[in-house]
C-alpha cells in the first residue's frame, strides 16, 4: 500500500518535472514583432545574391555569420566562430567554431559548412561585392575538423575577421553545405536554412518577409517574440503613421521624422556611430588645379572652420548626431585611440568665421571665390542632401559663391570613375560608413590606385601622398598592437592635416518604436540594421534589455 | 485609341430647359440672367498667382533661398508662436514660406509656360499635319502618339532626369513629352473635319500651297482648341511637376517650386502643417482655377469642343 | 471587322518593337546597376568582377542583339537587382495593381457620372459650376499630397483604417480614393458633353414630342447613349492607372507594378525596366484593341472612319 502511494508520488513528480523541464523558450515566446523598413534590396534569401544592406536588415535574422558582433561597444566579436588567431607570419588564419551549433534542419553547423560557405561566396555566380578581392588575397582555405577553420593568405591581411562579420558584407554568412547540395540551388532559394535565431517562412516580394523564432536556445539570444514580419514600406511618412496606429512595431526613420515621431508618442532609438557624413575634393593634386583655390590646404581647412557643425547637427539632425571623429573614425575603432582624436577633433572641427576669413585672405581670397559643390546623397542616408544644403549656406555666407548641383545616387556614383572629368576641381558631399576596421577605408580614398585617389595618381603623388602609401603598407604588415595603434595615429594625422576629406558629423541610425507593441532595447553601436538585435528585443510586456 | 469625334458640328442651343423638376427650382431661384457666368472668382485667382510670378521680387519680403536654421519651422501667424515676421512661418532650413511661395508662383508658371509651348507646339504643328495630309504620313505620326501614350509618361521624365540630371530644362523636356501626343491627338481630330469644308476646298482651287493653307486657314480656325487644350493641361503640367518632385525627379533644391514645397513637408504633417498644406493648397487652387476657367471657356469658344 | 482587328494587331507588334527599342538604349544611357549595388569602398577590380557576374559587359550592340534573341522565346531577362526572372517578377506583382484598378474605376464613375448628369440638366448655371469644380478638384490636388492626407486624418487621427500596404478590404479604402479621385474628372467632363449632345439630338426631341415623360427621356434615351463614349475614357483610364499609379503604391507601400517600374529605373535595373514597359505595353495595347472593338460593335459611325 505505502509502495504505491510511493510510486504514484514519484509518478506525480516525474510528470511535473517533464513538464516544468520544457525549454524556457517555448514558453515565452508569443506575438509578431512588425519591422517596417524603406527597401528590401534585392529581397532574396541566397547571401550570395544579396548585398551589405540586405544581409544586414534581413538575412542576418536566419544566418550566422563567422564573425559576430561586440554587442556592448561595437566592432566585431564572437559569432559562429567564438575566437581565431593568426599564426606568426601573418599568413595563417585559424578559427575556432563553437560547439552544438544547428541548421534549421538540425545538421550540425561545421568547420566544412564554413568552408564550403565561403567558397561559394567566391564562386562564379556570386554576387558578392568583395569576390575580386577574396580571391586575391585567399590562397586556400581548409576545414582542419569539425570545428576548425584555416584560411590561408596570399599577403598578410590583419583585418580578415572584420571582413568576415556582418559589419562589411555578405561574406562571413554561414550556409548549409549537405542541404545546399542536397536539393540544389534553386530549391534552396525558395527554402532557404540557416542557423539564426529565426526560421524562414516566406517572402512576398515586394511586400514583405516573414520569420519564425526557433525554439530552442540561440548564441546570439533566443527571441522572445514568435514571429518577425519585415514590411517594405518606401514612404516614411507612411512608415510612421504604421508604427503611431501599431500597425508596425518599429520603422526606420531619417532625423526630419524625429519630431514628429516624438510627437506622435513614440520612442525615437538612435544608434550612435553608424555614419559620417563628409565634404571632400576631388583631384586637387592635379597640375592643372595648380592655381585653383582648393589646391591650397589651408582654404581647404577655412572652409571647415566656416561650418558650424553643431547648429546643422542642432537644426538639420534634430539633435540627434554628434561632432565628429576624423575621417573614418568612430568611438570603436579598432587600434584607434580616440580620447586623444576626440579632443583634437573639438578644437579642428570648430566654427570659426573670424579665423576661415583670414585664412581666406591670407591665402589670396579675401573676396571669396567660385566652388562647384555637387550634393548628392547615398542610399540609406537620405539626409546628407539637406546636410550638404546647409553647407553650401554657411560658405555662402562666408563669401564663397557656391554652384550646388543635387545628384540622385545613381547619376553621381559613375562620376567617380576613370578620369572624373565633372568632380575633379571640385567638392562634394561624401560619407563613410561606420566599420570597426579604419584602414580599408583610407585605402578606399586615397590610395594612388583607388577609385576615389584623392590625394594623388599613379603620375602626379607628391611627398604626402607617397607618405600615406608606405604608412599604409606598414599598417597591412604589422601585428604589434601598440605600433598598429601608432601607425594608425599617424595615417590618421597625415589625411586629417591635408583637410581633403573632412568630416562634417557623425550620423546615428533612427528607428521609431512603438512601446505598446515592442519593448524597450539598445542597438549595436556602429550598426545601422537591427538585422543582429531583432532577437534581443523583448516583449512590451518583459523587462526591457539591458546590457 | 480614338474618342470620336462628333460626326458634324452641331449649333450651340440657346437655352436648355432644366430638365428633371426636383432639380428646376435650384437654377430658377438662382440664375439672374440667361447669359453663361463668368467665373470671377478663378479668374481672380489667377490674376493674383500671376502677378506673384510676374512681380516676384518686389512682393516677396526675404530672400527664398536664404537660410536661417535657427529660425526654422515657425508657424503662420495666426498660430501660437508665429508673428509677422513670417506671415506664412518658415520650413525647416528657416526659409520664410511667403517668399519661396511667391518664387515657386514664378518657377512653376515658368515651367509650365515653357512645357505648354514646347509640347503644345510640338503637338499642335504635328496634329495639322498629321490631319492636313493624311495618308501615310498621318499613319506615321499617329503610330508616333501612339508609342507616346504606350510608353508610360512619368517613367520617361524619370529616366530623362537620372540621364541629364535634375533641372528647369529636364524637367520641361518631360512635361513637354508628357503632352505633345494627346495634343497632336485632339488637334488633328479637329484639323480631320476642317479638312472637308468648303473654304478649305476654295483655297485648293484657287491654288494655294499646303503650307499657306495650313498657316493661313487651318491654323487660326484650331487656335480655339489650341487655347481650351492649353489651359486644361496648366493643371496636368503643374500636378506633373509636383509628382516628379515627389519622386525626387523635378527641379533640384533649393529652388523653390510648389510641388517641391508640398513635397519637402510631407513628412511633418502632423507638427508642422504648414510647410506642406500652405504650397498643397496653392496648387489646388491655380489647377481648380485654370480648369474652371477652361472648361468656361471651351463652352463659350466652340460647342463642338465638348469632346474634350 | 477581321480586317480591322488584323491591322491594329500589325500595328501593336511595330508598335512594341519601336518601344522596346527606345527602352532599351534609353535605359542603358541613365548608368550602370553596379554603382549602386557595391559599397562606397569598393576597388575597381570587384566593380569589374561584379559587372561580369551580370554580363553587362560586352558592347552595347552585342547586348542588344542578345536582349532581341531571348526576347523572341519569351525571356525578356533576368532582374539584376532580384535575380529573378523578369516575366516573373512582373506577373507576380500585376494582380496586385489589378486589385485596385476596377475598385477606382467604379468609384469614380459612381461619383464622376452623376456629377456629369447634374452639370448637364443644369447647364451655365451655379450647379454646374459647383459639379465641375467638385469634379476637378481630384485632379487639382497631387495625389501624393491627398494619400498622406488621407492617411494622416483616417488612420493615425481617427484610426480607423490601416495606413497602407495589401490586406483586407479596409486596406483597399484609401488607395481607391486616391487613385480614383483623378479620374472623376474625366468622366463628368465627358458624360456633360455626352448628355448636352445627346439631349439636342432628333430622337430625344422625338421622344419629347412623342410626350414620353421627362424621367424616362433623360435616363432611358439621354444617358443609356450618353454612356457609349465613356466606354473610350475605360480603356485611357486603365492605360493610365497600369502606367501610372506610381505615386499611389509608393505612399501606401502598394506592391504593384507601378512602384517596380520605379524601382527599376532607380536602381538602373536594366532588363526588368525593359521588361516591364514591353509587358505593360502590350498590356494596354490589349485592353485598348478590345475598347475598340467593343466600340466599333457599338458605333458603326467608327469603324468607317
Amino acid at each position: 500500500m505505502g509502495q504505491r502511494r510511493v510510486y504514484k508520488i514519484w509518478a506525480v513528480a516525474a510528470a511535473l518535472a517533464v513538464l516544468l523541464w520544457q525549454p524556457a523558450a517555448a514558453q515565452t515566446q508569443k506575438g509578431t514583432l512588425v519591422f517596417a523598413v524603406e527597401s528590401l534590396s534585392a529581397q532574396t534569401l541566397d547571401p550570395i545574391l544579396e548585398g551589405r544592406p540586405g544581409n544586414a536588415i534581413y538575412q542576418a535574422a536566419m544566418y550566422d555569420s563567422l564573425v559576430g558582433f561586440d554587442v556592448d561597444k561595437g566592432g566585431i566579436g564572437p559569432g559562429v566562430a567564438e575566437w581565431w588567431e593568426l599564426s606568426d607570419d601573418g599568413l595563417l588564419w585559424t578559427f575556432h567554431l563553437r560547439k552544438g551549433l544547428k541548421f534549421h534542419n538540425s545538421d550540425p553547423v561545421t568547420a566544412h559548412d564554413a568552408k564550403f560557405s565561403l567558397e561559394r561566396q567566391m564562386s562564379e555566380p556570386s554576387l558578392a561585392s568583395a569576390k575580386a578581392t577574396l580571391r586575391r588575397i585567399v590562397k586556400s582555405i581548409e576545414a582542419v575538423d569539425d570545428l576548425t577553420l584555416r584560411i590561408e593568405m596570399a599577403s598578410p591581411q590583419i583585418g580578415l575577421p572584420s571582413s568576415l562579420s556582418r559589419a562589411v558584407a555578405t561574406e562571413g554568412a554561414i550556409m548549409p553545405k549537405a542541404y545546399i547540395e542536397k536539393v540544389g540551388e534553386e530549391e534552396f532559394r525558395k527554402k532557404p536554412i540557416g542557423s539564426g535565431p529565426w526560421k524562414f517562412v516566406r517572402s512576398v516580394p515586394g511586400d514583405r518577409i516573414e520569420f519564425e523564432a526557433v525554439d530552442y536556445p540561440h548564441f546570439r539570444g533566443t527571441p522572445h517574440f514568435k514571429e518577425l514580419h519585415i514590411l517594405l514600406v518606401p514612404e516614411e511618412s507612411t512608415r510612421v503613421s504604421m508604427v503611431r496606429t501599431g500597425e508596425a512595431a518599429i520603422a526606420s526613420i531619417g532625423p526630419e521624422s524625429l519630431q514628429s515621431a516624438a510627437r506622435g508618442g513614440l520612442q525615437v532609438l538612435s544608434v550612435p556611430g553608424t555614419m559620417q557624413a563628409v565634404f571632400q575634393f576631388w583631384g586637387a593634386y592635379r597640375p592643372e588645379f595648380k592655381d585653383s583655390p582648393i589646391a591650397k590646404p589651408r582654404v581647404r581647412q577655412a572652409l571647415s572652420l566656416a561650418i558650424d557643425r553643431k547648429q546643422i547637427i542642432e537644426h538639420v539632425m534634430n539633435g540627434k548626431a554628434s561632432m565628429p571623429y576624423p575621417f573614418a573614425a568612430f568611438g570603436y575603432t579598432e587600434y584607434f585611440n580616440a580620447p586623444k582624436w576626440k579632443k583634437w577633433s573639438e578644437e579642428a572641427y570648430r566654427y570659426d568665421p573670424a579665423a576661415a576669413k583670414q585664412m581666406l585672405a591670407e591665402a589670396g581670397y579675401p573676396n571669396g571665390f567660385e566652388l562647384n559643390f555637387l550634393n548628392t546623397a547615398l542610399p540609406g542616408t537620405q539626409f546628407m542632401t539637406d546636410v550638404g544644403t546647409a553647407v553650401a549656406d554657411m560658405w555662402n555666407k562666408a563669401g564663397i559663391k557656391v554652384n550646388i548641383k543635387n545628384y540622385e545616387w545613381g547619376s553621381f556614383a559613375p562620376l567617380s570613375r576613370g578620369d572624373q572629368p565633372q568632380l575633379a576641381g571640385n567638392a562634394s558631399m561624401y560619407r563613410t560608413v561606420g566599420r570597426p576596421d579604419m584602414p580599408w577605408r583610407y585605402d578606399g580614398g586615397f590610395a594612388v590606385t583607388s577609385e576615389h585617389h584623392l590625394l594623388g595618381d599613379k603620375v602626379n603623388c607628391d611627398a604626402t601622398c607617397q607618405e600615406f602609401g608606405k604608412i599604409y603598407n606598414d599598417l597591412l604588415a604589422e601585428r604589434d598592437p601598440a605600433k598598429r595603434t601608432e601607425l594608425t595615429d599617424r595615417m590618421v594625422e597625415l589625411v586629417a592635416n591635408t583637410w581633403i576629406a573632412v568630416p562634417i558629423l557623425e550620423g546615428m541610425g533612427y528607428y521609431a518604436v512603438n512601446a505598446g507593441k515592442a519593448g524597450q532595447f539598445a542597438a549595436i553601436p556602429g550598426r545601422h540594421e537591427l538585422g543582429d538585435v531583432f532577437e534581443r528585443i523583448p516583449r512590451p510586456d518583459e523587462k526591457p534589455w539591458k546590457k | 485609341m480614338s474618342i470620336p469625334a462628333s460626326a458634324s458640328p452641331k449649333p450651340a442651343p440657346e437655352t436648355l430647359r432644366p430638365a428633371i423638376p426636383a432639380l428646376a427650382w435650384i437654377p430658377r431661384l438662382l440664375r439672374r440672367s440667361r447669359r453663361r457666368r463668368v467665373p470671377w472668382i478663378p479668374i481672380c485667382i489667377i490674376a493674383i498667382m500671376v502677378s506673384m510670378a510676374l512681380f516676384a521680387p518686389l512682393l516677396a519680403p526675404y530672400s527664398p533661398i536664404d537660410q536661417t536654421l535657427r529660425d526654422k519651422l515657425i508657424p503662420p501667424f495666426w498660430v501660437d508662436g508665429g508673428g509677422i515676421d513670417h506671415v506664412l512661418g518658415t520650413d525647416a532650413f528657416g526659409r520664410d514660406m511667403l517668399s519661396r511661395l511667391i518664387y515657386g508662383a514664378r518657377v512653376s508658371l515658368i515651367v509650365a509656360a515653357l512645357a505648354l509651348t514646347a509640347g503644345g507646339g510640338v503637338g499642335l504643328v504635328i496634329g495639322i499635319v498629321s490631319g492636313y495630309f493624311g495618308g501615310a504620313v498621318d499613319n506615321a505620326l499617329m503610330r508616333l502618339v501612339d508609342a507616346a501614350f504606350t510608353f508610360p509618361a512619368i517613367l520617361f521624365a524619370l529616366l530623362l532626369a537620372v540621364t541629364m540630371g535634375q533641372g528647369l530644362g529636364t524637367l520641361v523636356l518631360a512635361i513637354s513629352l508628357l503632352l505633345w501626343a494627346s495634343f497632336a491627338r485632339v488637334i488633328r481630330g479637329e484639323v480631320l473635319s476642317l479638312k472637308q469644308r468648303d473654304f478649305v476646298a476654295l483655297a485648293k482651287v484657287r491654288g494655294c500651297s499646303s503650307a499657306r493653307i495650313m498657316l493661313t486657314h487651318i491654323l487660326p480656325n484650331v487656335l480655339n482648341t489650341f487655347m481650351v487644350l492649353v489651359t486644361l493641361n496648366i493643371g496636368v503640367v503643374i500636378i506633373a511637376e509636383a509628382s516628379l518632385s515627389f519622386l525626387g525627379a523635378g527641379i533640384p533644391p533649393p529652388t523653390p517650386t510648389w510641388g517641391l514645397m508640398v513635397s519637402d513637408g510631407r513628412g511633418r504633417i502632423a507638427e508642422a502643417w504648414w510647410v506642406s498644406l500652405i504650397p498643397g493648397i496653392a496648387i489646388t487652387l491655380l489647377v481648380l482655377s485654370v480648369n474652371v476657367f477652361g472648361d468656361w471657356l471651351r463652352d463659350r469658344l466652340d460647342p463642338r469642343l465638348r469632346q474634350l | 471587322m477581321k480586317r480591322y482587328i488584323v491591322y491594329r494587331l500589325l500595328q501593336g507588334v511595330v508598335l512594341l518593337c519601336l518601344v522596346a527599342t527606345i527602352v532599351f538604349f534609353l535605359g542603358r544611357l541613365t548608368g550602370n546597376p553596379v554603382d549602386l549595388m557595391l559599397p562606397e569602398d569598393a576597388t575597381p577590380a570587384d566593380r569589374m568582377a561584379m559587372i561580369k557576374a551580370l554580363g553587362l559587359d560586352g558592347s552595347l550592340f552585342q547586348q542588344f542583339t542578345i536582349f532581341v534573341g531571348n526576347a523572341l522565346h519569351g525571356d525578356l531577362g533576368t532582374s539584376i537587382r532580384m535575380r529573378q526572372p523578369a516575366v516573373e517578377a512582373f506577373f507576380s506583382r500585376l494582380p496586385n495593381t489589378l486589385a485596385i484598378i476596377p475598385w477606382a474605376l467604379l468609384l469614380a464613375m459612381c461619383v464622376g457620372i452623376p456629377l456629369g448628369v447634374i452639370a448637364a440638366l443644369n447647364r451655365g448655371n451655379m450647379i454646374d459650376r459647383a459639379a465641375g469644380t467638385v469634379a476637378v478638384l481630384g485632379i487639382a490636388m497631387p495625389s501624393f499630397w491627398l494619400g498622406i492626407l488621407l492617411i494622416y486624418v483616417f488612420s493615425v487621427e481617427l484610426g480607423w483604417l490601416p495606413s497602407g500596404r495589401m490586406g483586407g478590404p479596409e486596406h483597399y479604402v484609401l488607395p481607391v480614393i486616391t487613385l480614383g479621385a483623378f479620374l472623376v474628372a474625366g468622366f463628368m467632363r465627358l458624360v456633360r458633353s455626352s448628355m448636352l449632345e445627346v439631349m439636342e439630338s432628333e430622337f430625344v426631341k422625338l421622344a419629347r414630342i412623342k410626350g414620353l415623360s421627362e424621367s424616362v427621356v433623360i435616363w432611358k434615351h439621354c444617358l443609356r447613349n450618353a454612356l457609349i463614349p465613356v466606354l473610350t475614357l475605360w480603356g485611357v483610364f486603365v492605360g493610365n492607372l497600369i502606367t501610372g499609379a506610381i505615386v499611389t503604391e509608393t505612399v501606401f507601400a502598394w506592391p504593384g507594378i507601378g512602384r517596380l517600374t520605379y524601382e527599376a529605373v532607380i536602381f538602373r535595373d536594366f532588363p526588368l525596366l525593359q521588361a516591364v514597359i514591353i509587358l505593360k505595353a502590350i498590356l494596354i495595347l490589349s485592353i485598348n484593341l478590345v475598347v475598340d472593338i467593343l466600340y466599333a460593335y457599338v458605333d458603326p459611325r467608327i469603324r468607317l472612319a
